[in-house]
């Protein structure tokens, strides 16, 4: 909806714009939709002047029909496939995170979103050496971890510093906060934060359902208005500025007992790509396993429902496991 | 308002009809007309945005390979066009077509790119911008007597912004779309298009616990075709302007399938789609109805047997 001002376009003056809401026009919506004769007479100004307003106006608040050869084109020399840097999570996303769309992660607690997240951050800023935009709701991110990651892949100190500081954080922990930071992000913020080293190719949100289901509860129309205008965000950011975004979602139960992801059949038309996370257990071992398996259950590119096992340990192969590990990743390397 | 010779010509010459855009999905000789509104209608994941792009790529692909070479408008209100995708369809398509033919793969890819600038493109971010927008396409519409379909996906995705914006008043929360609805069905008169829009479902559909939990009920969905999820919610100008409406639905995927499939590349059951179409024709009164099935592979929706009945 926009209201309509004086000097919006040339020749909607004052009197002109008083005219019009006199006569129940008081937005652009208002103006193009009514019968131009008939509002001409009404507020006596020239039907060819009123004419031309309406054709800037619309002009200048529509959107532009593109060819789908010039998107395509575009499209081919715009976007990028990020690693996660993990192969088997790589697999099920035919080789990565999509720039310009988003990927969902959906588990249950412990099933391993934000060691994912993690562990996407720190590939992306060390190995890929881009910016990521890291939005963290839940309060459990933890630069130590991150470190810790970033250490087994290099001793060097400066090196990690600058990854480090490759991942810019923000701890929000309500939808409108959430909200401004997007739309400041949006806006410009983007830009600023690649400043320093490559351009913003990732933004991950861990995890968008603690903000958005308390909103569900109480007035559906608000909570869901406000569920859609973040999904609306994230999309129009994705696209226009190539990034790809990452977010996380809890798991329900539906009313026949299956695992679904949480949020609801609204947000469910959200996500481009979806994986569900899970533990892996193994009914002999009582220690915390770091094996998970990851299902891929929405994905336009791939067939639905192939699942991988893969272990979080991958991104930071501690001291114990490490000779183990290098071994393994000089097998891949190979 | 004033119109020149060109632009009532492009208005009155007769645009192509779209009758025979998919044969398999309509009920014979049910294929919409001029001016209708088919709605797609189902929830996340049923192959609503998949049907869209094969009915985009028979409109625009050649003659030659089995299209209508007509111009179509896309309007991405969900942000859910898959440029990449829709260029792997085109392309099985082309190449399935050549190999009956003979030309190159140069020749190929020449012919991909007069079928994507049949496309035409249109993002919108708000009701308000789908309205303006719609209006503004009112100027492509008579500058290019070529263009016979307009897609919308989705139709209600700013509903829930819409019903928060209009606050208590029922009227206002609907205004918006009910206006974009009036507009097209001007359009539709005036410039004889067909529209396909898809619908998500908002409510999740409890028909499959529902007959899971009363023993009597065998079939799962063939029998609940019309269940209280699968209501129209959308403003009454919209329904009204609806003539053809699309339930998709799939198959669940057997459990065990997925359980066993581990990372192991063994063959899999497909995943099979269901689509049941119920339209209601201008010149007669009475509803038909037909349903079909497909799958969905690498080359698009693939539909399944000539039978109209599904197992």
């Amino acid at each position: 909806m926009v209201v309509l001002r004086e000097g919006m376009c040339p020749g909607l003056e004052e009197g002109l714009v008083r005219d019009l809401r006199a006569a129940d026009i008081k937005t652009v919506e208002d103006l193009v939709s009514s019968d131009m004769e008939e509002l001409a007479q009404k507020c006596s100004v020239s039907y060819k002047a009123l004419f031309a307003i309406r054709r800037v106006l619309l002009a200048q608040h529509t959107a532009f029909p593109v060819s789908g050869a010039d998107l395509y084109e575009e499209l081919l020399s715009s976007t990028a496939i990020l690693s996660t840097g993990n192969p088997s999570l790589d697999k099920l996303l035919d080789s990565g995170l999509y720039t310009g769309e988003i990927t969902e992660l959906s588990g249950g607690p412990g099933s391993g979103k934000s060691q994912v997240c993690f562990g996407v951050a720190v590939h992306i800023s060390f190995h890929l050496k881009q910016s990521v935009i890291f939005i963290d709701t839940t309060g459990g991110f933890t630069a130590s971890r991150l470190l810790q990651m970033l250490q087994t892949e290099t001793r060097n100190t400066e090196e990690q510093m600058e990854a480090l500081q490759r991942i810019h954080v923000f701890r929000l922990f309500d939808v409108y906060a959430l909200l401004d930071c997007l739309y400041s992000l949006r806006g410009g913020g983007l830009q600023q934060a690649s400043v320093g080293g490559g351009s913003v190719k990732a933004v991950i949100v861990d995890s968008v359902s603690a903000v958005i289901s308390p909103l569900l509860g109480g007035k559906p129309n608000e909570g869901m208005s406000l569920m859609i205008q973040v999904a609306g965000v994230l999309k129009t950011m994705a696209k226009d500025f190539n990034v790809a975004a990452l977010v996380t979602n809890y798991l329900t139960r539906s009313g026949g007992g299956e695992v679904q992801p949480g949020l609801g059949v609204s947000w469910s038309h959200i996500p481009r790509t979806r994986l569900l996370l899970e533990r892996v257990d193994k009914a002999a071992v009582f220690s915390p396993s770091s094996l998970r398996s990851a299902t891929l259950i929405k994905s336009s590119r791939q067939r639905c429902h192939i699942r991988a096992e893969f272990d979080l340990k991958w991104w930071s192969r501690s001291e114990d496991t490490s000779s183990s590990r290098k071994r393994k990743l000089e097998e891949t390397d190979s | 308002m004033t119109e020149s010779g060109a632009q009532l010509f492009a208005r009155l010459e007769a645009r192509r009809c779209l009758k025979d855009i998919e044969p398999r999905l309509f009920p014979e000789d049910g294929g919409p007309n001029h001016g209708e509104v088919v709605e797609l209608y189902g929830p996340e994941g049923t192959g609503k945005t998949e049907l869209l792009y094969h009915l985009l790529c028979r409109c625009v692909l050649p003659v030659a390979s089995g299209g209508l070479e007509v111009d179509v408008v896309f309007v991405d209100t969900d942000y859910s066009l898959d440029m990449l995708r829709l260029v792997s369809i085109l392309d099985n398509r082309l190449s399935a077509a050549r190999s009956a033919g003979s030309p190159s793969a140069a020749a190929d890819e020449a012919v991909l790119r007069s079928c994507l600038s049949r496309l035409l493109v249109v993002h919108c971010s708000s009701s308000s911008q789908l309205l303006l927008t719609l209006h503004f396409l009112e100027t492509t519409l008579t500058s290019r007597p070529g263009l016979a379909l307009l897609l919308i996906d989705s139709i209600n995705a700013f509903y829930w912004l819409d019903r928060s914006e209009g606050g208590a008043s029922f009227a206002r929360q609907e205004e918006k779309l009910s206006k974009c609805a009036e507009l097209l069905g001007r359009l539709l008169r005036d410039y004889k298009i067909t529209v396909f829009a898809t619908c998500h479902a908002i409510r999740r559909s409890y028909s499959g616990s529902s007959s899971a939990s009363s023993s009597s009920s065998t079939s799962s969905f063939a029998s609940t075709s019309t269940t209280e999820s699968d209501k129209p919610f959308l403003c009454r100008p919209w329904q009204r302007l609806v003539t053809h409406r699309l339930l998709c639905s799939k198959q669940e995927a057997p459990k065990n399938m997925a359980a066993t499939a581990g990372g192991s590349k063994e063959q899999k059951t497909r995943q099979v789609f269901t689509v049941s179409t119920a339209s209601s024709s201008s010149s007669s009164k009475t509803k038909t109805f037909r349903s079909s099935s497909y799958y969905v592979t690498d080359g698009g929706v693939e539909f399944i047997g000539p039978n109209t009945k599904v197992s």
